[in-house]
């Protein structure tokens, strides 16, 4: 039988943090290494897919859009583990440049593929779309110029449109 | 950024086919250009073009974009896109992206390639 391991509620218990230096493609190492860290904490194998999406499209805007692809500033990943939700917090040093592209301080304007199709909109600008649709909960904070983006995905339960 | 996505194409009757592997990604914006100019030309004029990610593992939101962006391209010149081989995670996000709406999806290349051109193609 599968162990999994519960901390109890309350203690938040910290899995694992890292630095990554900004450049494209390195959420490929974030995706493959918060993987790691939750292992054995009863993900099914469709939620974690979810979550490395959630993460890579994270680790992309941070990356890009937080520090201007400078591979010197690195992007910090935390991950925790608080009873049964894993909780992954993604920061970058673009301060306001960072929360304009994640939309938190200025309207971002949700996708639609028919204006897309049309040329009504850029193909671009899934990103943060997906993260919404892939983890229970996204929340963005922004501190001088920290900017962090937490994904919060619960090890039971479904995501956006997930039927269990 | 080196691209890790590589595409190769064939051409039946009717049909243009785009089978991808590797890294759908920003990088992969020249191979999926380059694999539509090959398969779809003048003579080729195929009604369909399908694209294969059986080989694909990673999909990222600019490779939606590339996506989109060969969607486009096809229902401007009037042929449909139809796709194979995702796997259940990117077959959901083709759901959520409402990009299942425009494509066809197909568990596998056999099952698209046989609706399109028939058992005997």
């Amino acid at each position: 039988m599968t162990q999994v391991a519960r901390p109890a509620p309350g203690r938040p218990r910290k899995l694992d943090a890292f630095e990554l230096p900004s450049e494209p493609g390195n959420e490929r190492l974030a995706l493959a290494r918060v993987a790691e860290s939750v292992q054995g904490l009863g993900l099914s194998d469709s939620r974690l897919e979810k979550l490395k999406t959630a993460v890579a499209e994270a680790t992309m805007n941070a990356i890009e859009h937080g520090n201007g692809n400078r591979a010197e500033i690195p992007v910090e990943v935390e991950v925790t583990q608080n009873g049964d939700e894993i909780i992954i917090a993604i920061s970058d040093q673009g301060g306001e440049a960072s929360g304009e592209a994640s939309g938190k301080t200025g309207p971002a304007e949700e996708p639609d593929l028919l204006k897309k199709l049309d040329g009504g909109q850029s193909p671009r600008g899934w990103g943060l779309f997906l993260i919404r649709n892939m983890v229970d909960a996204m929340d963005i904070t922004t501190n001088g110029q920290r900017h962090t983006i937490w994904l919060t995905m619960r090890t039971g339960g479904a995501a956006h449109g997930e039927h269990v | 950024m080196a691209s890790m996505c590589e595409a190769t194409t064939r051409v039946l009757p009717g049909a243009a086919i785009i089978e991808l592997s590797g890294e759908v990604d920003g990088s992969a914006a020249t191979v999926l250009t380059d694999a539509y100019a090959q398969a779809v030309t003048p003579d080729s004029d195929p009604s369909t073009v399908v694209l294969d990610f059986s080989a694909v593992d990673y999909i990222n939101s600019t490779g939606i974009a590339l996506i989109v962006s060969v969607l486009a391209r096809a229902r401007a010149e009037r042929r449909k896109v139809v796709a194979s081989g995702l796997s259940p995670h990117y077959r959901e996000i083709f759901d959520i992206t409402r990009l299942s709406d425009f494509i066809e999806l197909f568990p596998d290349l056999d099952d698209a390639v046989s609706q399109l051109t028939g058992p005997a193609a």
